[in-house]
């Protein structure tokens, strides 16, 4: 099993934790953040192999955090995983470059997929 | 009958007889359209006739006041003529006596012979004569010649014979002599040589002035005859008294010219005088000749021309009350089929926006249920991991706390649910006692993650004492929603919105709810609560919702204001009765 890094942004802090715990027994290396200023931080000394990212921060909203996340030309691909997502969001995140834009709940067996077909897309 | 003629009455009907329904109250513009009816119909009837009944009026007056002298005017003339007549016939008899006297000399007068003959020169020249006596100066009759043996009778103690002494020529009263005929003596004084006097003196018929004044009558209602200045008719008068009795009308004054009055309350009808007073140049008569007209005979043309203006000022007026009352009703027909098609559309409004704000709180429900159920989705995951990848499951702490993790978020998710069923049921209208406090948190609640994405703060103020509100909380709730979502539309992240509830009075509540987001500039407040007016971009608002709550309100028997400054932000304040009252709920009930 190919071992990835993720960065786990959202404050629902449980689901990030457990979220996180599921992808570590799949063989992730996950790094999680409840805010949106902190993941930005994260960023800057880490590099990771995805982003999920939720929209609803209390300090910056997912959308804002995406764009600057491509302004410092990161290319990290992004998936905002959102509870409130509305269609306005979904168009808005993927013209800011968003890998995928994903309702929450989801199943882990999907999540997992969608890594295996970023890591077979050429970079 | 009557049942039958009614049902065929309300079929002319306009149909904003009947009331607006109450159901469209609060949408209407105007409710009592009967009222505006009758109040455009006697607007209306009143200016257009007024100015005609005004120029009709002053028209008649005119016309009448013209007819008045034209007739006053005729009458005089008439009476005018009729006295130079007379007067020329008095004037006659004395100059016939006094050229007599001249001629003859008072001895040929003496001698009955001589006497004889001119009497009968007289009546030849002259008629109407019937008798001469020559009187002295003591009053005794010296001469006679006539149909009566008359010769030697003493006149001294007479009125007459004391008048004429005094005055040189007399003209007697007409009265009636020992023939029963109607007469009239005149007298002349005459000097003699020895300087004594005697006096000449006729009897003259009365036949000839009658025919002279006949001569003068004109018309049935026209009356012509001569009184004394005691006021007995000297000449047979046709309506006002037989002769020698007093005239039926009132005496005219004394007047050296002819004048006419109209007498307006003698018996039979307004009635015309001409009169004047008979003094011929030589001698004062005891003669008023009086010309009496009736009015009515003498409008004839005037009635005519009174008749056909009387006719078409009724039919102008039913032409006018007619148009009158077909153009109002036609307007206020109008007015009601407008304003109901409004009503109507606002209702349907009303109805639509509660669909759509079930939509979107079942948007919102939904979104909310996501994350606890991304939770559990997870949680429980992680719980099959354990068992599948791990497989550790005895005595596992991990285990049980994932499991409590799971019921939490089921917990979460139902009372969301609970929220959601009871948001639901309170849309049924039903008055019932409002926990408002209660009402306040739950739509709060729906803004409560948005609030804290945005960095909004909301205060919640509610006085203790205002329990006991009955009203529709569906209706109230929607309210609440409404002004809630447009301030947290208006407001910018880290704004502060401030709900307030407190008594107002003793049986009034009041709402508060403001924000300090971008506010409004002043020449929008007075429309906002308009349908269709909006400051939001195209498809983001409707800008039926301002509408909308203004129509719940005016249903709960509220008021709604609003204060606002531009980057300041915006107050609207609702009141509400704390009791919704009997009589309001049954308008209510029986309108739906």
């Amino acid at each position: 099993m190919k071992q990835y890094s993720l960065l786990i942004v959202d404050d629902e802090e449980r689901f990030a934790n457990m979220l996180a715990r599921r992808l570590n027994l799949r063989g992730c290396a996950c790094e999680v953040c409840y805010r949106g200023q902190k993941a930005l931080d994260v960023l800057e000394r880490q590099s990771f192999f995805l982003v999920l990212l939720d929209l609803h921060l209390p300090d910056i909203y997912g959308t804002e955090v995406l764009s600057r996340i491509r302004k410092r030309r990161l290319t990290t691909p992004v998936i905002v995983l959102t509870g409130h997502g509305t269609e306005d969001d979904r168009k808005k995140c993927l013209e800011l470059g968003a890998y995928d834009f994903i309702h929450k709940p989801v199943g882990i067996d999907k999540l997992m997929a969608i890594l295996e077909k970023i890591e077979r897309e050429p970079a | 009958m009557i049942a039958k003629f009614r049902r065929a009455l309300r079929a002319f009907q306009p149909k904003f007889y009947r009331s607006v329904s109450a159901h469209y109250n609060p949408y209407v513009t105007f409710t009592n359209y009967r009222r505006i009816w009758l109040i455009g119909i006697f607007l209306l009837i009143a200016t257009a006739l007024l100015p005609l009944l005004v120029v009709t009026a002053f028209h008649y007056q005119l016309i009448q006041n013209s007819i008045d002298s034209e007739l006053i005017l005729r009458t005089e003339r008439v009476a005018s003529n009729a006295r130079r007549a007379v007067t020329f016939f008095l004037e006659e008899g004395l100059d016939a006596l006094r050229f007599t006297v001249n001629e003859f000399g008072y001895g040929r007068l003496t001698d009955p012979d001589h006497l004889q003959e001119i009497l009968r020169n007289l009546k030849l020249g002259f008629g109407g004569l019937t008798d001469l006596s020559v009187i002295s100066q003591q009053g005794l009759q010296i001469a006679y010649a006539g149909p009566f043996k008359l010769e030697g009778r003493d006149y001294s103690d007479q009125q007459w014979f004391i008048q004429c002494r005094k005055q040189n020529l007399y003209i007697s009263d007409i009265f009636r002599g020992y023939r029963d005929v109607p007469h009239v003596i005149i007298a002349v004084k005459a000097f003699r040589n020895d300087g004594s006097y005697f006096i000449f003196r006729a009897t003259l018929e009365t036949e000839r002035l009658i025919q002279i004044l006949d001569s003068y009558k004109s018309g049935a209602y026209a009356d012509i005859f001569i009184v004394n200045r005691q006021g007995f008719i000297q000449t047979p008068s046709a309506h006002y008294g037989d002769i020698f009795e007093k005239m039926s009308l009132p005496l005219p004054s004394y007047s050296s010219r002819t004048e006419a009055v109209i007498y307006n309350d003698i018996g039979s009808g307004p009635i015309i005088t001409g009169y004047a007073y008979i003094s011929t140049q030589l001698a004062h008569t005891p003669f008023i000749l009086m010309v009496v007209k009736q009015k009515q005979g003498m409008l004839g043309p005037w009635q005519e021309l009174r008749s056909k203006i009387t006719w078409f000022v009724g039919c102008g007026i039913l032409i006018v009350i007619l148009v009158m009352t077909l153009t109002c009703t036609y307007m206020v027909n109008r007015l009601y089929q407008a304003d109901t098609a409004k009503a109507e559309t606002m209702a349907l409004m009303e109805q639509n926006n509660q669909l759509v704000s079930m939509g979107q709180l079942a948007a919102g429900v939904a979104h909310e249920i996501n994350n606890p159920l991304a939770l559990i989705n997870e949680t429980a995951g992680y719980i099959k991991d354990l068992f599948v990848i791990k497989h550790q499951y005895k005595d596992d702490k991990e285990l049980l706390e994932n499991i409590d993790a799971i019921i939490d978020a089921v917990d979460r998710c139902g009372t969301i649910t609970k929220q959601l069923l009871g948001f639901t049921r309170k849309f049924d209208p039903k008055i019932q006692q409002v926990d408002l406090a209660r009402l306040i948190s739950e739509v709060l609640a729906f803004h409560k993650k948005e609030a804290e994405y945005r960095n909004i703060e909301v205060y919640v103020d509610v006085e203790g004492d205002i329990s006991g509100l009955e009203t529709d909380q569906g209706k109230l709730q929607q309210i609440l929603v409404n002004l809630v979502n447009n301030a947290f539309q208006a407001m910018d992240d880290g704004c502060i919105l401030e709900v307030r509830a407190a008594a107002e009075e003793a049986d009034r509540v009041r709402l508060t709810i403001s924000d300090n987001g971008c506010g409004m500039p002043e020449d929008t407040l007075p429309k906002i609560f308009e349908p269709f007016f909006t400051t939001k971009e195209k498809d983001q608002g409707t800008g039926l919702g301002l509408a909308i709550t203004y129509g719940l309100v005016t249903k709960l028997h509220g008021k709604i204001a609003v204060e606002s400054r531009e980057n300041e932000g915006t107050t609207f304040v609702v009141t509400l009765p704390k009791q919704f009252k009997e009589e309001m709920r049954e308008n209510e009930s029986s309108s739906g």
